[in-house]
């Protein structure tokens, strides 16, 4: 068991293939970015690797990058692999880019099953179609609803079977635009040894 | 034997097992395709409970999302809580200028509430799962005890089910006056309670064979179809993350790990639905002794409520306003393992992707595969032993 | 012929007396003697053992239970439709008159605190609900299952002997009419199941009918190891059997004639627990797995009726385990005087008694019920067919050699049936101290075994207060 730094694990990925890049956040948070085609191979590799060994998805997500301010294409959706190894126990992101026009990702099921329920997940909110997938269904929305809600561009449909989505007879999203609530200040005016609201000391 | 022998002529039936099923709560559907009592496929089927929580955090302030992650899993809203503020302020702390320092104090309280919440939520797990296996009593005897932490969470913050206690930066509240004294008059009778719980279920030799050798998982499996928490350790796996990427006060606690070592003796499994059982009673007791060691290091309460000591909340209403630009993944353990919060902000003050992935969700990825040439009695045991809380699920 | 049959033949002769046909005379008489009593006394007790449970599931639960509808209600209802050509207000001052006395009020009280209304309320929310049948169901088969499980149930109490003078049907095969007509029951669980339309229902009464058939065996064996003792298969006569007359009249109770008859009669317990449907062998309901098994679709008064007919399946149970075991309706003590007492009185105290022993078993089916989780269908076939029915098989055999050889031979006297002699209390010492014997033997064997293969995990012991 030994874990390796991000820039050890990266270093060893991107030798091993060159259209592998080495990026970090704007916060300073390392990932490396593959490219669609290649992120079978590189995930076998990583998994396999007797010093990577990354066994376990901690987490397989992804986000509409098209209001972000700056990430490297702005009309895709990241799909984005949080990879930890138990043995080792270091961690790994990979981001793939699957752009809007034609959407799809290989599927990671068959290297970690816990990809299943991830990817079915990402599916049915963000739209990435996961191509040789065992079962990619819809798993929160019914199976027939229209759209991907986590896309940025989304709009929610006017009806679902008759239920009618407006408030006040206006669109969801004509309601008062987001902002226009006040930030709620944590209560740190609060006295010491304030009374809580209800109960009271015994 | 495999299913296809048990079957010769492939007679089979399909079951729905939920939503409107005592085991399934409303809210989970499991397509139980089976022949006579042996359960040849089932798949599970959810978002009956889907609230688009992680849609409704791109439309909020951070600080508003806090009552939504008690939403998300609320029958261990504390430690919900605890993983969305942890994950906004390690955010914070990716740049120097918002880092905020959660007060002594507020640490305390936090592993405390966070604590207390695991056992309520543990004893929960334990009581239905004995109440699937048929037995009614334990459950009540459970759930009894679960009150009283809900009394203790009552004065605490007011509420009893869902929280909003713990905040970014700290807690909402002070604990109120005599509540180390309760915590402990409290932990000294449940210690009670469960020694008698435990001979009442837990060393029941018709709930033994009922468990053991049901839906083993090998530490292999476990890892590799994401299993979380207790499932995990259940399997053999030793690993916390309160003790292995320690956050928050944990580090200074020495947490102790059980792991799953096939309690149920020579009929048991490794992994098995009852060294999963097994674990979630352990991690009870441990998780009474950290409470009772958290109340020695709690400092006393200061003046003002953000002394770095004494107090118990951080300012960070400015940094929450204009927080750094990027991405950050943090995990914590909840009752149902990790809780990892994946946030993306483009700094502004309402968070560009909140995603919340949640122990129980993994937990029902397994269920086709460990529920395969089951009886159909056994289908509620592995539910129970498995923990699935559906909220955490269909978020 | 006891009291019951001249009571019968008196009636029938008065009816035909007063110009009724001979058959029908017979039959009014059966009915209104035998039937109509029963139906009488083993209803309500039956209902009554609804709140008995709840308030033994409360207790075990810690927690209190029905204690808040009395019977006040009711009387004030009953009242007001006796009083109806009253006026209201008039009406109500006469019962408050009525309830303002002593033992009214304690009645009053003391139903209130034990929450007896509960037990009417439930009866008119059960009477007021629709009776719905499934569009899917077989229509005829579902109506008929619940009448038919009731008839499973109550039938065979014709043949127990509540007392030396009630006997409803003194019959030379009373133990196997017992069990034959309770056989029913499995017919009328099947019929629930296939005819309610619904897969649960379906796998429910599968269960019923796979669990039922297998524990008759065990059931089966255990009352032929008791009529096998007492040559005889009826079961006054096995009462008769287990006469003792001096101080320790349960000496000569079949429990404790033979280690073998003790085996069997815990057998019997444990197999009679699985014949009517009672948790740890509840699978046919099994609520958390088969939403309610075979009575899923069954609501108001057909409901009603399977709950019926499990409460006096385990009221049969328990009176043929008193009956073949515990001595029937006799005492354990001074049975001798008892039997001296003028007939009307003895009838009243033996049917104390009897009640008494049903009772308990009852109390101790409840125990069980609200203490033990639920088997799995495997398990039970198991225990029955490779635990329970060679046990059976084996203290047949014993008993059978202790029979034959017990005509004084050294080893067959401490088992062999007491002489019923006044002074058999003595040989209650001698058969204690032969008992000794196997008894520690077998406990011996056991923990052997336990400490072979039961032994628990540390952790567990740890959890359950030991040391780690």
């Amino acid at each position: 068991m030994s874990a390796l730094a991000p820039a050890g694990i990266a270093a060893k990925v991107t030798t091993a293939f060159a259209d592998v890049q080495a990026k970090t956040t704007d916060n300073g948070q390392p990932f490396l970015l593959v490219p669609a085609a290649a992120l079978p191979a590189v995930a076998r590799f990583v998994r396999d690797d007797a010093t990577l060994r990354f066994d376990a998805v901690m987490d397989l997500t992804g986000y509409d990058a098209l209001k972000y301010p700056s990430t490297p294409s702005s009309d895709a959706i990241v799909v984005v692999y949080l990879l930890f190894s138990y043995q080792h126990r270091h961690k790994l992101t990979l981001k793939v880019l699957a752009p809007r026009s034609e959407c799809a990702v290989p599927t990671m099921s068959g290297i970690w099953p816990a990809a299943i329920y991830f990817e079915r997940e990402v599916w049915d909110l963000l739209g990435v179609h996961f191509s040789g997938h065992p079962s990619l269904r819809r798993i929160m929305c019914p199976e027939d609803w229209v759209g991907h809600a986590l896309r940025k561009d989304y709009r929610y449909p006017d009806d679902y079977h008759g239920v009618l989505h407006l408030r006040d007879g206006q669109h969801f999203e004509s309601s008062p635009p987001r902002g226009a609530v006040p930030v709620a200040v944590p209560p740190v005016a609060a006295p010491p040894g304030a009374v809580p609201p209800a109960g009271g000391a015994a | 034997m495999t299913i296809e022998a048990m079957t010769p002529n492939g007679e089979r039936m399909t079951l729905n097992m939920g939503p409107h099923h005592p085991a399934t709560h409303g809210v989970l559907r499991i397509v139980v395709e089976s022949d006579g009592e042996v359960v040849a496929t089932c798949t599970p089927d959810h978002g009956y409970l889907h609230r688009s929580i992680e849609k409704i955090g791109e439309c909020i302030d951070w600080p508003l999302f806090v009552p939504y992650t008690d939403r998300v899993d609320y029958v261990c809203a504390m430690n919900a809580n605890l993983a969305y503020c942890l994950a906004v302020e390690q955010l914070l702390a990716t740049d120097a200028a918002s880092a905020v320092k959660v007060p002594l104090r507020g640490e305390c309280i936090r592993v405390l509430v966070a604590e207390l919440n695991r056992i309520s939520s543990h004893l929960v797990a334990v009581g239905a799962m004995a109440m699937d296996v048929g037995a009614y009593t334990p459950f009540l005897h459970a759930i009894a005890q679960r009150e009283l932490v809900n009394d203790i969470f009552e004065k605490l913050c007011g509420q009893r089910l869902t929280y909003n206690y713990v905040t970014i930066g700290g807690v909402a509240f002070d604990l109120y006056a005599q509540a180390s004294e309760e915590i402990t008059r409290f932990l000294d009778q449940f210690e009670r309670e469960m020694v008698r719980f435990n001979k009442l279920i837990t060393t029941s030799t018709i709930f033994r064979d009922r468990c053991a050798s049901v839906a083993p998982v090998s530490a292999a499996e476990a890892i590799a179809w994401g299993l979380v928490g207790p499932n995990l350790r259940g399997s053999g796996v030793d690993w916390d993350l309160r003790r292995d990427e320690s956050y928050g006060l944990y580090g200074q606690l020495a947490v102790r790990v059980p792991v799953g070592q096939c309690f149920a003796g020579r009929h048991g499994k490794v992994g098995d639905c009852f060294d999963r059982y097994v674990v979630r009673l352990l991690e009870i007791q441990e998780s009474v002794r950290l409470c009772r060691e958290t109340l020695k290091l709690l400092p006393p309460p200061a003046v003002k409520a953000n002394d770095p000591t004494g107090g118990y909340q951080a300012d960070v209403s400015r940094q929450l306003k204009k927080p750094p630009k990027g991405e950050v993944h943090c995990r914590t353990e909840a009752p149902r393992g990790e809780m990892g919060y994946f946030l993306v902000s483009d700094g502004t003050k309402v968070p560009y992707r909140v995603r919340c992935r949640t122990g129980s969700f993994s937990a029902a990825g397994i269920f086709h595969k460990v529920m395969r040439g089951i009886f159909l009695a056994d289908v509620v045991t592995v539910i129970g032993s498995f923990d699935i809380v559906v909220p955490e699920i269909d978020r | 012929m006891n009291g019951l049959g001249y009571g019968v033949d008196g009636l029938s002769h008065w009816f035909v007396g007063i110009g009724m046909p001979a058959w029908l005379a017979v039959t009014m008489a059966v009915l209104l003697l035998w039937i109509a009593p029963m139906l009488v006394v083993v209803f309500p007790i039956a209902a009554l053992g609804q709140i008995f449970e709840r308030k033994i599931a409360a207790a075990i639960q810690r927690r209190v239970g029905p204690n808040t509808v009395g019977l006040d209600g009711p009387l004030r209802f009953a009242f007001r439709a006796i009083l109806c050509f009253l006026p209201r207000a008039r009406q109500d001052r006469v019962f408050a008159a009525f309830c303002k006395l002593p033992v009214v009020r304690t009645i009053l009280k003391v139903s209130q605190r034990l929450g007896l209304g509960q037990l009417v309320a439930d009866g008119v929310k059960m009477l007021g609900k629709e009776d719905i049948v499934p569009s899917g169901a077989d229509g005829l088969v579902f109506r008929m299952a619940p009448y038919l499980a009731l008839v499973g149930a109550f039938v065979p109490f014709c043949v127990v002997p509540f007392t030396q003078h009630m006997v409803m049907l003194e019959t030379s095969v009373g133990a196997l009419f017992a069990i034959a007509v309770s056989g029913i029951v499995v017919v009328a669980l099947k019929m629930a199941g296939w005819g309610s339309g619904n897969k649960w229902s379906l796998l429910g009464g599968m269960r019923a009918v796979a669990q039922l058939v297998s524990y008759e065996v065990p059931v089966g064996l255990a009352v032929a190891g008791v009529v096998l003792w007492c040559g005889s298969m009826d079961l006054h006569v096995i009462v008769g059997q287990q006469y003792q007359p001096g101080v320790f009249s349960m000496v000569g109770w079949n429990l404790l004639q033979s280690p073998f008859l003790l085996l069997l009669a815990v057998v019997f317990f444990i197999a009679g627990l699985a014949e009517c449907q009672r948790s740890p062998f509840d699978m046919a309901e099994a609520e958390s797995e088969l939403v309610s098994g075979f009575n899923t679709e069954y609501s108001g008064l057909r409901w009603g009726m399977f709950a019926m007919a499990e409460y006096t399946e385990m009221l049969l149970i328990g009176a043929l385990f008193a009956t073949l075991f515990l001595g029937g309706y006799q005492s354990p003590l001074c049975e001798e005087w008892i039997v001296g007492l003028p007939v009307l009185l003895e009838t009243f105290v033996h049917l104390a008694l009897f009640v008494g022993k049903v009772a308990v078993t009852f109390l101790v089916m409840m125990w069980i019920r609200w203490t033990l989780p639920r088997f799995r269908v495997d398990q039970v076939m198991r225990l029955s067919w490779l635990k329970l029915v060679p046990i059976c098989l084996v203290c047949l055999l014993g008993l059978a050699v202790t029979m034959v050889s017990s005509g004084g031979t050294v080893l067959g006297a401490p088992f062999g049936r007491l002489p019923a002699s006044p002074h058999a209390d003595l040989g209650l010492i001698g058969r204690l101290v032969a008992w000794a014997i196997p008894v520690a033997v077998v406990l011996g064997l056991v923990r052997a075994s336990r400490k072979k293969h039961g032994q628990l995990h540390p952790a567990l012991r740890q959890l359950t207060g030991g040391g780690s």
